[in-house]
């Protein structure tokens, strides 16, 4: 056969059609899939029951809105029992049954993110979020895919010894637990505070859970440090060291960081043991879920809890833990949303390049204003205070920006 | 009556694989790590990965614990042990000892540091015997982890925050991906189980036996308790090194909370699923300790779907459903799963004039 023009155009357009087709095919997926592992036993059990059902609200309210320009999304929940290596089987068993429908997942702490972070390159590359601000993640460098919805741990110490300089302090002691987790900042925390030229008097590590409450306590007394920053715990310790000095009879000001600032357990404590927690102060990166008035996203999230939720202590009321994975899963979706729309691959990578630019972005109200990523982490909190009297955490600072 | 059993020499009875369904099951076996190598998903080699690695700690402990008949509560410290000199090791002797040879040095390093620190732990072998010795061992678990976390070593440790770990080469050949590492664990854990396998067979593993059996027997017999006790000591720190040595090239990272006393309760509880004192307890073993989880985690999981309002009550369930597995195996096994299959392949052999 001799091959003329219109031959030759023919079979050039037949084979471009075969050729584009499983491209076509895979960008047509009929429904995406977000995967997440959560610490739904073990020790921060309580933290992932707390935030598992913020998971459904969130399939809701986002498949509500069109989901990714149009195509549904789905979440992939697993048990991790906060061990790393069983997020990584986790998340390696999301991608192996869902494959190229998996566009993101979520992951329950700093280690899991290490673990994970080597295996995320050509096709096995995913956006990846976590319930992790530490400090070593926000490096687009070394971590191109993964990101914080939140300043890091270094950025929130930052920001209180800011304050505590504006105070007008002077002794600083750091008492934080024996984890990864605890001792994130501490290095970078002494250096901030000798530039601020605040003295650091006494550097204690504890125990994440059951510490030695009356040695911490006495330690700090003879420290003589007028401010005190608790970091490194979640459910327990921060209050009870707090105690401790309160029945000593210590007047030094106690602060925590974000995963000691939940209003749940402040309440429980006040309510088990009396309202010595009044007075202590610590950084939030988002606003406290009853102050909605000018944030219309939280406004949204309430409506849909107290149909979802109705008749359970979620009904009315959103934890800080839920509050930071919402924020997670919004920026991972602007990222999907903004990247399908102009007209791109959700891949990691064109992900991951839309993420990064991703600035002057109202959230809703989850931070003071706009916000932009910087190192794939937003720099930006909020000082806060409790008052035992009304179980809330007022605001004690503009919003503060690192 | 027995078939297919027939010796007609000293070597056919010496054989470690003495008849054909054992042949048949080995070989077979071998296939299919091999097929397995090349076409199984990432998922599967992730787990296949990790059940090669504990099978090489558990194959330690029952030179210890099945042969020798001394019980350790402290072995994830020797996988902690093998792990960290290995990462560390590199780091150190990095523009000293080329890459691509790296691993010949880093390896025997690790595994050699560990057997020696498996000595001193043995020590008190030799004045306590049963739970004390348990609990003596036990705190071999705890003073690795905090020395590991200690300031004073973190420049070498990285204390708390955990060591990145390097991908081994060999000669230029860089095993960066799990299903390359995969093919290396699964040649190491044969050739770790067949060594085992021939120690039994010898002057020493009789010795161990010996000892099992009755201590002071074994001594009037002639066999040293302390050097053999401190030689099985050696041995299975050695193996659970060589375990950690293959632990930090596979992971990323490595943490001291991933060598904490639940993977030292895991490598005797793997082996007393499996089987204590037979050459295959530990794969069965490591079969129901690693893989048995994640398979209850997919049935959930297919069973009542993966949203996270599911998840939240089924993952209690999961846990609880893995105990009762356990407990069931053991009530119905005390032996151990190679019991089961023991008894499975004498009826096979014996078939079709007996069964079991």
């Amino acid at each position: 056969m001799s091959m003329n023009r219109r031959t030759f155009l023919g079979t050039t357009a037949a084979t471009t059609a075969l050729m584009g087709t499983p491209m076509i095919l895979k960008a047509q997926a009929s429904e995406y899939v977000l995967g997440a592992s959560l610490p739904l036993t073990g020790p921060f059990a309580t933290a992932g029951q707390l935030v598992a059902p913020a998971f459904a609200l969130a399939t809701k309210l986002f498949n509500d809105e069109g989901g990714i320009a149009g195509t549904p999304i789905r979440f992939v929940t697993e048990d991790s029992g906060y061990v790393p290596q069983n997020t990584l089987a986790n998340y390696q068993r999301a991608l192996a049954s869902e494959g190229a429908n998996m566009i993101g997942y979520f992951a329950d702490s700093t280690g899991a993110m290490k673990l994970i972070a080597p295996e995320l390159k050509g096709e096995n590359a995913r956006i990846m979020g976590s319930t992790s601000f530490a400090s070593e993640l926000a490096d687009p460098a070394t971590h191109p895919y993964q990101y914080m919805s939140g300043p890091s741990y270094q950025s929130q110490f930052d920001i209180l010894l800011q304050n505590i300089k504006n105070e007008g302090g002077s002794k600083v002691a750091f008492i934080f637990s024996n984890t990864e987790f605890g001792r994130d900042p501490i290095e970078h925390g002494k250096a901030t505070a000798e530039r601020l030229g605040l003295e650091v008097v006494l550097e204690e590590s504890t125990k994440p859970q059951g510490a030695d409450i009356p040695t911490h306590v006495t330690k700090l007394a003879q420290s003589g440090a007028d401010h005190c920053i608790l970091h490194g715990y979640v459910t327990g310790v921060w209050p009870q060291l707090i105690g401790g000095a309160r029945q000593f009879g210590l007047p030094t000001k106690f602060m925590g960081t974000f995963w000691g600032m939940e209003k749940l357990i402040a309440d429980r404590v006040t309510k088990e043991a009396g309202p010595f927690l009044s007075g202590y102060e610590g950084v939030m990166p988002y606003r406290y879920f009853w102050d909605r008035e000018d944030a219309p996203r939280y406004q949204q999230y309430a409506e849909l809890s107290k149909v979802m939720f109705a008749g359970t202590p979620l009904e009315n009321y959103m934890s800080t833990w839920a509050i930071q994975t919402m924020c997670g899963l919004e920026i991972a979706m602007k990222s999907f949303r903004d990247t399908a729309e102009a007209g791109k691959e959700l891949t990691a990578d064109n992900v991951a390049e839309t993420l990064s630019g991703i600035s002057d972005w109202d959230t809703g109200g989850f931070f003071g204003g706009n916000v932009s990523m910087v190192n794939n982490a937003i720099g930006t909190g909020r000082v806060y205070a409790y008052d035992a009297e009304s179980g809330l955490f007022n605001p004690k600072s503009d919003w503060l920006s690192v | 009556m027995i078939n297919a059993n027939l010796k007609n020499s000293y070597a056919a009875d010496e054989r470690v694989l003495n008849n054909t369904y054992k042949q048949m099951f080995v070989y077979g076996m071998m296939i299919v790590l091999a097929l397995f190598t090349f076409f199984a998903n990432d998922y599967m080699i992730l787990i296949a990965s990790q059940m090669g690695i504990l099978l090489i700690a558990v194959v330690g402990i029952n030179i210890l614990t099945g042969y020798t008949g001394l019980v350790s509560l402290g072995h994830g410290a020797f996988v902690a042990i093998g792990a960290y000199s290995v990462t560390i090791f590199a780091n150190l002797a990095e523009g000293i000892i080329p890459a691509g040879v790296m691993p010949f040095f880093a390896m025997p390093f690790a595994v050699a540091l560990a057997a020696l620190i498996g000595v001193l732990v043995g020590l008190p072998s030799l004045r306590v015997k049963g739970l004390y010795l348990a609990v003596a061992t036990l705190a071999a678990n705890f003073i690795v982890i905090f020395l590991i976390e200690e300031d004073l070593f973190q420049p070498w440790t990285g204390g708390m925050v955990g060591l990145t770990t390097h991908a081994p080469n060999f000669f230029g050949w860089v095993l960066d991906t799990k299903r390359e590492m995969f093919g290396m664990i699964a040649v190491i854990g044969f050739l770790a189980l067949l060594a085992a396998q021939n120690l039994i067979r010898t002057r020493i593993g009789r010795a161990f036996i010996a000892i099992r059996d009755r201590d002071y027997s074994a001594e009037i017999l002639g066999i040293s308790l302390l050097r053999y006790k401190l030689t099985s000591f050696a041995l299975s720190a050695a193996y659970c090194g060589l375990a950690g040595a293959l632990l930090a090239y596979f992971f990323a990272r490595i943490l001291p909370e991933q060598f904490e006393l639940t993977l030292s309760l895991n490598l005797v509880a793997a082996l007393i699923i499996g089987g204590m004192g037979r050459s295959m307890g530990p794969v069965f073993g490591v079969i129901i300790v690693v893989l048995v989880p994640e398979l209850i985690k997919v049935l959930f999981s297919s069973a009542v779907g993966g949203s996270a309002s599911a998840a939240q009550f089924r993952a209690p369930l999961q846990e609880i459903a893995f105990g009762l597995l356990l407990v069931l195996f053991l009530l119905k096994e005390p032996l151990g799963i190679n019991q089961i299959v023991d008894r499975i392949l004498r009826a096979a052999n014996r078939w079709p004039f007996a069964r079991g």
